[in-house]
């Protein structure tokens, strides 16, 4: 596929009922950018998300990924990974992998091959490929959900709190192992944490909501050199700074 | 990156000690010989084992599966599909609902014998009772099933691409006939239950009819 492309969110809002989940959320994200969003629980990460994902329709404003306005679901740009990693229980790993493909029409044999292509990528090549998600850990299911993603070679990854509930042993493995195929497989990434240190430690820029309703609070650019996962840039002083800095603006916005 | 691999679920003692109990009880029941009504579980398996042997059980096990998927599999079908219409589409479910409540709170029990001193125990009325039960509960569980499905699982395939058919056919049917384990649980104590009144009838026969 053709490279990474970038993302318009321009005057969103969002109003479930009595809840104003966003109002006029503007963000630019760039082609190829690892960007994080972080804020309160409830402050509408999720929905903002699933904006972008056409899963939610914003009630205003617009949405462009690449050179799609959003309409709907289905857009062939981006693919989402879940916090809950969203894997068919009574499929194995490689027919999880495949089942983007599979909803898309995809031949058999392609979905194989592109399946195998994207767990090898994730690190599950081999026996783990007939693997039930309920015998694998989380850490090793959640490989599986960016499987899934990968395969179906999309520009985009919007991922919701993707490490939220793997053990921190683990998280941190998984980190380098999304930062070595962000800068492997060039694609824009959006991802939401709760977590100061893995938004300062994966992106480029952290954009921090506000909550009730979910406004943009803030944007704070992280300059850490890359790559990363090979620098022990969380032992450095900047690092520390940055989360630092990054607290004193959630600490201020409550 | 290992692997873990869960252990299956230990041996269940407490539901072993039970059946075992439930057991004596009944072989004492029939040993009292309070009435012919009861006959004693060593009695029972006696005459298993001898209908067993003479291919009786076998070949009256063989009709009586068949007349339980004869009620049975049409039951699972039309109970899956109207289950997940209901689950799906809330105007169908607020319509219907109350009839399939109504309709599995009826007691169907009670209606078992009418038939059968109607028809006989007949295989249609053997194919009709079991369609009765399963009917209500497969509904039942199905749509309570496509209600209950894991939101993301729906969220994710639709990111995909699936309109509603491919959601019905890759998300809420298999999420919710593979996985239902009330659904082999009806299965297997149809099964059993059905087994044991073969051989407590075949007992009775055998205590009438002991001049045999
Ligand atoms: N489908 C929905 N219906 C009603 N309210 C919703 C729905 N989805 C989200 N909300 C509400 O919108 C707000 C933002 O939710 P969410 O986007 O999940 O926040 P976050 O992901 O930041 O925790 C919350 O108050 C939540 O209760
Ligand atoms: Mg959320």
């Amino acid at each position: 596929m053709t490279g990474p492309v970038g993302i318009a969110i321009e005057g969103v809002s969002k109003r479930f009922g009595a809840v104003q989940a966003l109002v006029d959320i503007d963000i630019h994200v760039k082609a190829g950018e690892f960007l994080a969003l972080i804020g309160p629980s409830g402050c509408g990460k999720t929905t903002l998300l699933k904006c972008v994902s056409g899963l939610v329709a914003a009630d205003g404003g617009r949405i462009v990924v690449g050179s799609r306005t959003v309409t709907g679901p289905g857009g062939r740009e981006a693919s989402l990974v879940f916090q809950d990693f969203a894997l068919l229980p009574w499929a194995t790993a490689r027919e999880n992998a495949e089942f983007g493909l599979l909803l898309r029409g995809a031949p058999a044999a392609e979905r194989t091959a592109a399946a195998r292509q994207a767990l090898a990528k994730v690190g599950l090549a081999g026996s783990f490929e007939d693997a039930y998600p309920s015998q694998l850990s989380g850490g090793m299911q959640q490989r599986v959900g960016l499987a899934r993603a990968l395969a179906v070679n999309p520009q985009v990854l919007l991922m919701d709190e993707p490490f939220a509930s793997i053990d921190e042993q683990t998280r941190r493995i998984l980190q380098d192992d999304l930062l070595r195929l962000w800068s492997d497989e060039r694609k824009t990434v959006v991802l939401v944490t709760h977590s100061m240190e893995e938004a300062i430690y994966l992106s480029d820029r952290v954009v921090v909501l506000s909550p009730r309703p979910g406004r943009v609070h803030r944007a704070l650019d992280v300059p850490l050199p890359r790559p990363r996962e090979a620098l022990d840039v969380r032992a450095s002083a900047e690092f520390a700074r940055l989360v630092d800095e990054l607290w004193q603006i959630l600490k201020k916005m409550q | 990156m290992t692997p873990l691999l869960t252990p299956e679920p230990a041996f269940d003692r407490a539901g072993l000690a039970a059946l075992a109990g439930l057991l004596i009880v009944w072989e004492i029941l029939g040993r009292l010989q309070l009435t012919i009504f009861i006959p004693s579980a060593s009695s029972v398996a006696a005459a298993w084992w001898e209908l067993l042997n003479n291919g009786t059980l076998l070949r009256s096990a063989g009709s009586s599966l068949f007349s339980l998927a004869k009620g049975f599999i049409p039951a699972a079908v039309l109970g899956v599909a109207l289950g997940l219409a209901m689950g799906r589409f809330p105007t169908l479910r607020e319509v219907l609902d109350g009839w399939i409540n109504a309709l599995m709170s009826a007691p169907l029990s009670a209606l078992v014998p009418v038939l059968i001193a109607l028809f006989g125990v007949r295989d249609t009325v053997v194919a009709a009772t079991v369609f009765l039960f399963a009917f209500f509960v497969i509904v039942v569980n199905t749509m309570t099933g496509v209600r209950g499905t894991e939101r993301s699982l729906v969220d994710m395939a639709r990111s995909y691409g699936a309109g509603e058919t491919a959601l019905f056919a890759r998300i809420y049917l298999p999420a919710n006939t593979f996985l239902i384990p009330e659904l082999y649980a009806v299965i297997v104590s149809v099964l059993v239950v059905a087994l044991l009144c073969a051989s407590v009838v075949q007992a009775c026969e055998r205590a009438l009819v002991r001049w045999k």
